[in-house]
This record gives C-alpha cells, structure tokens and sequence, in this order.
C-alpha cells in the first residue's frame, strides 16, 4: 500500500516533468516558426545581402553627335583594376603582397606604399586604378597570370573622350569620376546617355572569396542612348573662329558669347562662349595669370577660390548671364509700333540730342543730336529720343505684352542647365520712365538666347520658335528613338509687320550703322547694340550685334556678344558687327545658299581670274580683257608659263594679273603699302600701284555707305610679297556710332 | 530476473536521431572543413568513426544489468570528483574554460561524465532511502550539497552550461524522487538570486545577456553568432534551402557543425525540417518517461529519468539558444553536434535505457 502510494505520486512528478519538457518544446517550434515564416523573408534578405558580392558593369554611354552624324563626344573602352584583399592575403604564399603592390605600382605608376595599402586593408573591395588604357590593362594580365596573383581583377569600363577637344565646350558639358554627366547636355540628358548598369551577381563566404557552387546571376548592361545635337561643327568652327579673334582683338575682359540658329526650326546651330575650356581635361584652368594668382593663396583659399574660377570657367554665358541689350532690342520696339500701327515708315521726328521724359532728360548717343529724320533714317541711325517717342506711343501695357510675347521674361527651354529667366519691370512699377529708357533696350536684363530667339521670330515671319540643341536621341544600330520636334510657341507679329522690319533692318546693315556686317550678294539684316554696365559711366560696355540672312527669306540668325571690351573701341557697329559678318558670310557660303547681287554690286563684282599659265601673252590678255581684268608681262617670252594671283581667285574688277613669261625670271616681289585710314577708293588706288590687287571687306564693300575708313588689312603694310598678291582690306563707318 | 524485450520504439528513435546527426554533422562541417584543413571529410571521417564505437558501446550497456551500476555508484561519483579536480589544473583550455581531458587518443569532458554520475548516484541513493526526502535537514541538503560540490567544481573551469545542466538533472531527479514542494520552494528563491549573481560576476557572462536582447546592436561583435545564426534559420523559411546548401555555412557560423547546427539544419530543410526534428526529441523524451514509468523499481525509475532529463535539458537549451530565446551558452545538440566522447555518453546513457525498458514491468 505503502510503495504503490509512493510509486503514484512518482508517476504524478513524471507526469510533471514530461509536460514541462513537451510544454517548452512546443514553444520552441512556435519560435522556430515565428523566425522562419514571420520573419523570413526579411532575415532571409539580410543574409543574401551579406552573401553576395554586386559587382556593376558600366554600361557604354552614347556618344554625342552633332547634326550629321559627327561625334563630339564619344565612350572609348578601358579598365579599371580593383582588389578583393582578402582573397589577395589567402593566396600570399604564392603571390606576395609585396611584390603584386611592386608590379601593379610600377605598371600603373603609382605610389608603391598607396598600393600596398589598398592590397591588404581589411576590407572586400578597393579600386587600385580607374580607366587604364588598353596597354596597361594587358600588361596587368599578363603580370597576374603569369605569377599566379589571385584577387586583383580587371573590370569593363568606359572613359568619356572629345575628339574636338575644346569645341562647343559649353554646350557639350562633360563627365565626373563616375561618368555622370556634370555640365551641359552631358548633365541634362545624362539619364538618356549612361543606359542602365548591369550586375554580376555572386556568392561569397565570411571571408570573402567565392562560393564554389552556382549562385550567380548576370543582369545585362543597357547602353545608353546616342544624342544628336542641333549644332553643326562646321557652322559651330566658324563662329569660335571669328569670336576667338574677337575676343583677342578686343581684349574682352568678360569674354564674349555668340549663337547661330535657323530661324525656321528654332534650332541651334552653333553656340559658344569664350574664353572656352578643353573637355578632355574640364577640371585644368585654361587661364595662365589666373593660375599662378592660385598659387599664392594657401591651401584651403586655393581649393575655394579654384572651384570658383573652374565654375567662372564652365559658365554658358549665353544662355545664363542675363545683359541690358542697348539698341538692338529696338528691333523689338519697332516691331511693336509697326504691328500696332503707331508709326509709318515715313513719320518724321526731330532729334536735339536728348529727350525729357516726367522730370528726367534722357540723352540721345550721339550728341548734338539726329536732327529732323524719318522713322526709317530713325532706326538707321539708332536715334534713341525717336524710340522714346515710339515707346510712348505704343504705351506701357502693350509694350509689356509685347514683352511678354517675345518670350523675354520666361525660359525658353533650352536642353542646358542654369539658364535665367531675364530681370523686367514689374507691371505696378512699369512708368513712363521706365518705358522710354525700356524703348531702346536699357533698364532691364535678357539672356542672349531669349535675345537671338526674338530676333528669330521676328526673322522668320513673326513667329517664335522654341530654340532647342538636340534634334534626336538615337539606339546602338543609329534608330531613332525619340524625335524633337519643332516647336511654334506663338505668332508674335504678323507676316507684314516681319517682312517691313526685315526690309529695315537690311537698311541698317546696308548704309546705317549695321554696315560692318554687310556681305556682298546676301542682304545681311540686322541691328547693333551698345550698353554701358552699371553704374553709368563705368566706361564697360556690353557690344553686341544681331544679324540674319538673307534678308528676303533669312536661313541664318546670328548674335555676337562682346563683354566689357578694352582696347580703345567698344561701339556694336565698329567690333560686334564685323564678327557677325564674317561667321554669316562662311556659314552661307557652307549652307551652299547663292548669292542674289543687287544691279550696283553687280558693278563692283568680283570676277573669277582665269587660268591663262600656256597660253600665248596674246591668248591670255584677252581671256584676261573678256573678264574686265588688266595683264602686266614680266620677261620677253611668248607664253605664259606662270600667273599671280592664280586661276580662280576672286578679284576685283579691274585688277592686274601678273603673267610671268620667262623660266627663273625673278618673281617680282613689292613691299604691301600702308592704307589703314583711307577711304575705299584711295586705298584702292595705293594698292593698285603697288602692283598688288585689293579685296574690300566689310562696311566699304556696301555701294550705299559713304565715308567709311580702312581698319585692317591682310598683309600688314611693309609685308614684302609678290606682285598681284590680293591685299584684303576691311572697311568701317568713320562716324562713330551704334 | 528475466530478460524481457528492448523498447524498440525508443531505439528507432535514437538510430533515427543518430542518421540524422551524423548527416547534418557531415552537411555543416563540409565547407569549414574544407576551409581549415582542405578536406570536406575532416570531420565527418572522425565523427562516423566514434558513432560506430557508440553503437557498440550501446550494445554492450543495453545488455548490462542496469542494478550492476548500484555498485558503481560511489566509485563514479568519487572518479568524475577527481577528474573534475585534475581538469582544472592540467585540462585543455578551450574557448574560455578549462573543459576537456587529453587522453592521448581523445579528449573528453569530465562534465560530460559528472552528469551520469549524479544520475546513477541519486537513484541509487534514492531508492534505497524511500521518503529520505521527507526530511530537510538529512534529506534534501545532503544532495543538493552534492549538487554545490560538483557546481562549484564545475565554475571553476568555468563551464555554466555543464553546471546548469548537472544542476538541472540533480534537481529533476530530486522532483521525481518525491522532494517536497514547500522546501523546493524555500530552497528555489536563494538559487535564483545566486544565479543571477554569477551572471553579472563575469563580464562575458553579461554580454552574452546583452547579446540576446539585442543581437543587432553589436553586429560585428557579440551579437555575431546570433544574428548569422537567425539569419541561417530565416532563410530556411517553411521548405529550406534544401540538404547541403546552406550559405550560412560558408565561415559565417562560426563552427557550423557544433553549437550552432541546428541553425544550418533550419536553413537546410526548412521549418518543415525543423519541427520534425522537435518533435524526434519530443517523441525521444515521452518513449523515455515511458521507460521510467514501466521500470520495476524506482532505481530504474530515477535513471531512466535522469538520463532523459538530461537528453531534454540539453536540447531545449541549445534551440532555445540558437533561436535567440535565451542568451547564449555554449551547449551542443545531442546527436548533432560534433564531438565522439560526447556521442559516446549519449549512446551509453541510450544504452542503459535500452536495458531499463528490457525490465519492464508490462
């Protein structure tokens, strides 16, 4: 009775034990099942983020292009070579650190001890070089196989290259570290031109070398799309050409900016501020005095104020630095008054000089005044009291919505960074004032595209295109994927109103002010602009030009902007317009549009020298005669065996062909004369005598203009050359002046 | 007394433990293996080797009169006093704690040995003294000062685990036995003061505390092992990475194949795997109380107890651990964890439960 009692109350305390045991057991399964199914998805992406080593391909960035087909920036293929230290430590014994560090430092030209370090940190991933050309990369291989060098890897990349170097710098942008797009269309399409990144995806263990078993994944790089700009290199060349020797002429203290676009499409064929910058190296200051002022400043005032000179540098002064346009936004205020018919062509107005509006006076640029002059001689001559008078008639409110119109206190859009909307009167504050000075440009602030673009609009039958740099973006196989269309923001001014303004504005290139951009056979349309920087009187200006042609249906729109120029000359008319001239002049010429020459330059055209070399002297003075040309004979021979200047030359009517008649004759040589200051005939007359031929270039060239002067020749007086040599001379307006 | 039959429902379920031990030991020591001593059978080679002694040595114990043992009873008790002894001054000093004896051909932890004596001891003692534990004073604290001896003998290696799980034994078997519940309780509240004393005593103790609060707090640190053991056990999910392709493996867990190996058996086979395997030991444990309450006599009653105790203690603990529902201790999974001598004691205690269930009553 006893035993089985105490045998029971065993039994009881077994029964005890056995449901703490099972009770403790099933809530262990209940907290293996909480971690597994509740929380597994989330530990589970834990340990694959530890387990797996993500390695990025680049993908290949497009290339850049411009109009046709022409790469301005393109990917070349290199290599970057990185480290797993771990795995370059395990194998040691067979590859020493020392002396893989040794070989890669001597191979890449590093720092042996950077090396060194990099190869053996505590860590699963270094990059001990990026971007290693094709040579390098080969001899790295050929050290690893060669000694059996585990962990030191060479991984696809890409490096951003310009085959122009410096051209269009501004527009094009360029590329970071990482080859994101840090300025220009580089940035703003760098979505569309770095593609998507592919991924190796593989296993490792704790210490980082790879698993052995399948774990891997490769996800495909996408490479990026193609940009086709708008820019033409050609058309671009000739606008740095002719800015770059703007910019040295003029010892422009704030460079200058210059855009050429087509007024019918809006787009840009070429743009570009100076001083510019070598895209293959954007992080080099390109100015030497600016550089060794750096290097007096100490460490930290140098790495600031370098940062601000590279930014100064990169700086697209014609779509982010806003200006007071001066005069030529009287095309604009014409415009205007045309197009609410408050002025006829021939309304006349007086000119004393200055102007009083409310209380203040407000003075005309050329002192003593216009006199009495019609609205068209009015605009010829930049007269700014006609303007005010103008400007007053049309009235504040539609002077605003004008403004408005034209697109000049609004973005227009362009595919750049950091381009500013321009600085206008508000309506509240916008008086009488405000509007007369407004009336011929001073007072508020425009970028140089919203400029060009009004200009643009007014060119192209009144209406405002969008002005925009990319045509397309284009796959690996050249098909477009995406297309930029054209776009009409609105009709500013009617068709009539465009085709008078175009009219005058021809006036003013033809004999007003604009002359400096005359070209032969192109009707060059256009205006000047002269502003001075605040305060007044500073003595900086701002000399700008805007011009199209052809005048009658205008393919080309061009503006020059030259800031704060300084040596002696700062007038629109006498160094913006010659600019201007020259890159319409090479653009027409390379656009193929053909001449139309009016009766008078008829009269003084150019004729084309022909090739009379084997002719008999008899033969060749006659082919010479039948092209109003004059022959002169060196030596007693009775063939001609040699000729200056050469068959096809353009000359002048009436220029002598030098024809050489005798084997080793002496070539005839005569020292180029000074003509700089003379009027066009008498510089003529001086080089003809010489024995030379004279090329009249610029405001001369235009039968209309009188007194003009001689400013620039080609040879320079005292040059000694050949008889018959062509001397080119160039012409300005004595009358100083917008 | 006649020889009836084994429980062999009881031995399917040690041999089915065995198999799965031996594979699992085989899955995890794989890559660690191959890592440290460039062979993948390093140490499952060894551990095949000491399972075929174990299933010998069970033999052998399973056709041993288990009353025999009432004699040794003592002796054990004084050898694994003196082994306990020798270890502190001439053991092997392993991760932290002075544990293992070197045979020569093997090591071995006196702990390990410490158990079973105080399992036989208690039962023998135990029966031959019916309603001992009636008394306080020459009853219960007599043993429970055997329990502080082997404690403090065991601390100063140190080993908590060995002690926690001797002391665990002691006291289960003293439950069973009949110990009162009002001087359980007496005794019960000092204990835990004591123990939480030993707990902050030791800086390493505490920041495994710490380590299982917040595991992510110290990620490189403490909070190593436990946080790549959850992240082995949550990548299972309910179906597993499946047999031998856990990632875990690969040097995360430190020692894969030890303490932490019920963690690459979650990722491995999932909580599909995971439960079955609970419930193996769950059905190990029940067979085992079975055995002791079917035992003849209370001599076997307590064995069968202890060593049953013993198997439970040691497989909650180490889940609990590996789970992060305790704070860390070194403690291996029976049957799965690496290690011969210990295999061998646990074959040797299934042994003798083979020979209790022989004596059954019905």
């Amino acid at each position: 009775m006893q035993n089985s009692k105490a045998r029971m109350k065993l039994k009881k305390r077994m029964y005890y034990t056995l449901s703490v045991c099972m009770l403790l057991l099933v809530l262990l399964i209940g907290r293996t099942g909480y971690l597994q199914i509740a929380r597994g998805d989330q530990l589970q992406k834990q340990a694959v983020e530890q387990q797996t080593r993500d390695r990025i391909i680049n993908s290949k960035r497009g290339t850049i292009f411009d109009r046709n087909g022409k790469p301005l920036a393109v990917s070349a293929s290199v290599e970057t070579v990185t480290a797993s230290p771990s795995e370059v430590r395990e194998n040691s014994k067979v590859a020493p650190t020392e002396k893989v560090a040794a070989a890669l430092a001597e191979i890449l030209e590093l720092d042996y001890d950077f090396v060194h370090g990099k190869i053996t940190r505590e860590s699963s991933y270094e990059i001990i070089k990026r971007r290693i050309e094709k040579e390098k990369a080969d001899k790295v291989r050929q050290f690893i196989t060669e000694n059996k060098v585990v962990g030191i890897r060479l991984d696809a990349d890409t490096k951003r290259f310009y085959p122009y170097a410096s051209l269009a710098a501004h527009v094009i942008g360029f590329t970071g570290l990482d080859n994101q797009g840090l300025e220009g269309i580089e940035m703003v399409f760098d979505k569309n031109l770095k593609g998507s990144p592919g991924r190796i995806i593989s296993a490792k263990n704790a210490a980082g070398i790879e698993m052995p078993f399948k774990y891997e994944k490769l996800v495909n790089p996408q490479d990026g799309l193609n940009v086709v700009l708008t820019i033409d290199e050609t058309i671009q060349r000739f606008a740095e050409k002719h800015l770059e020797t703007a910019l040295i002429e003029n010892k422009l203290l704030k460079g200058g900016a210059c855009i050429v676009l087509d007024p019918k499409s809006g787009e840009v064929l070429a743009m570009t501020t100076k001083p510019d910058f070598d895209l293959n190296n954007p992080f080099d200051l390109q100015d030497e005095s600016i550089k060794k002022q750096l290097q007096l400043l100490d460490d930290d005032a140098r790495s600031k104020a370098n940062e601000e000179e590279l930014r100064k540098m990169w700086r697209n002064k014609a779509v982010v630095d806003s200006y007071e346009p001066g005069s030529t936004f009287k095309i604009f205020t014409a415009a205007m008054a045309l197009e609410e018919k408050v002025v006829s062509l021939n309304d006349t107005f007086f000119c004393t000089g200055s102007k009083k509006v409310a209380s203040h006076n407000i003075r005309c640029w050329k002192a003593g005044g216009h006199g009495s002059q019609t609205f068209v001689e009015g605009v010829k001559n930049s007269c700014n009291p006609v303007f005010i008078e103008v400007g007053a008639r049309i009235g504040a409110v539609q002077f605003m919505n004008y403004f408005t119109g034209l697109g000049f206190t609004q973005k227009t859009g362009i595919e750049l960074p950091g381009e500013a909307p321009g600085i206008f009167h508000t309506r509240a504050k916008f008086n009488e004032v405000e509007l007369a000075t407004s009336s011929f440009g001073q007072s508020f602030q425009i970028t140089p595209l919203q400029m060009i673009s009004g200009v643009a609009a007014i060119a192209n039958g009144g209406q405002l295109m969008r002005p925009h740099l990319v045509k397309s973006l284009t796959d690996s196989n050249d098909n477009i994927v995406t297309e930029f269309e054209s776009e009409m923001v609105r009709q500013v001014i009617s068709k009539e109103t465009s085709d008078t303004l175009c009219w005058l504005l021809e006036k003013v290139v033809a004999d007003g002010t604009g002359s400096g951009a005359y070209i032969k056979g192109f009707r060059v349309a256009g205006k000047t602009g002269t502003s001075e920087k605040l305060p007044r009187g500073s003595g900086k200006y701002v000399a700008s030009f805007a011009g199209f042609a052809p005048a009658d249906d205008p393919q080309v729109v061009c503006l020059v902007i030259l800031d704060e120029p300084s040596s002696g000359l700062y007038y629109g008319g006498q160094i913006a317009s010659p600019v201007v001239r020259s890159i319409l002049e090479d653009t027409l010429n390379y656009l193929g549009i053909e001449p139309a020459y009016t009766a008078e330059e008829k009269a003084t055209l150019e004729t084309s020298v022909p090739t009379v070399a084997g002719q008999t002297i008899k033969d060749a003075k006659s082919a010479l005669s039948n092209q109003n040309l004059k022959a002169k004979v060196i030596g007693q021979g009775d063939t001609v065996l040699s000729q200056i200047p050469k068959g096809g030359i353009k000359v002048n009517q009436q220029s002598t062909i030098t024809l050489y008649t005798e084997e080793y004759s002496e070539p005839v040589t005569v020292t180029v004369p000074n003509v700089l200051q003379n009027s066009v005939l008498s510089a003529s007359d001086i080089i003809l005598k010489a024995n030379l031929n004279i090329k009249v270039v610029g405001a001369g060239a235009s039968p209309e203009v009188g007194g003009v002067t001689a400013y620039k020749q080609d040879p320079p007086a005292g040059t000694v050359v050949e008889a018959g040599t062509i001397v080119t001379v160039e012409f300005r307006r004595i009358e100083a002046g917008e | 007394m006649k020889k009836g039959q084994i429980d062999f429902q009881f031995l399917i379920i040690v041999m089915a433990l065995l198999a799965f031990g031996l594979i699992m030991v085989f899955s995890a020591s794989s890559e660690s293996a191959r890592y440290n001593f460039s062979n993948a059978y390093f140490f499952i080679q060894k551990q095949i080797i000491w399972a075929a002694i174990s299933i010998v040595a069970m033999v052998m114990l399973a056709n041993f009169d288990y009353h025999r043992f009432g004699k040794l009873a003592f002796p054990i008790l004084l050898a694994s006093i003196i082994m306990l002894v020798m270890v502190i001054f001439i053991g092997e000093d392993i991760k932290g704690g002075k544990r293992w004896l070197n045979l020569g051909f093997a090591s071995f932890q006196p702990s390990e040995v410490a158990k079973i004596a105080i399992i036989i001891f208690f039962s023998c003692s135990l029966s031959k003294n019916p309603g001992i534990l009636n008394k306080f004073w020459r009853g219960l604290v007599p043993y429970l000062a055997i329990i502080g001896v082997f404690a403090g003998l065991l601390m100063c290696e140190p080993h908590f685990s060995g002690t926690v799980v001797l002391a665990g034994i002691g006291l289960v078997i003293l439950f069973v036995a009949g110990a009162k519940g009002s001087h359980l309780f007496m005794l019960g509240s000092p204990a835990v003061v004591a123990g939480w004393y030993l707990i902050i005593s030791e800086e390493y103790r505490w920041k495994r505390i710490t380590a299982f609060l917040d595991p992510f707090k110290d990620k490189l640190g403490d909070g190593w092992q436990i946080i790549q053991s959850l992240y082995a056990i949550g990548s299972g999910g309910i179906f597993g990475l499946g047999l031998g392709r856990s990632r875990q493996k690969f040097l995360y867990i430190p020692e894969p194949h030890n303490d932490f190996i019920f963690s690459i058996l979650c990722e491995e086979l999932g909580f599909i795997g995971a439960m079955l395997t609970i419930l193996l030991f769950a059905a190990l444990i029940w067979r085992g109380i079975k055995i002791a309450m079917n035992a003849p006599d209370t001599f076997g009653s307590l064995m069968a107890v202890g060593i049953t105790a013993l198997i439970a203690i040691e497989v909650i603990i180490n889940i609990a651990v590996v789970t992060s529902s305790m704070p860390v201790t070194g403690m291996p999974l029976p049957f799965f964890s690496y290690g011969g001598t210990s295999l061998l004691i646990i074959m040797c205690c299934m042994g003798i439960m083979l020979n209790i269930s022989r004596h059954s009553k019905s």
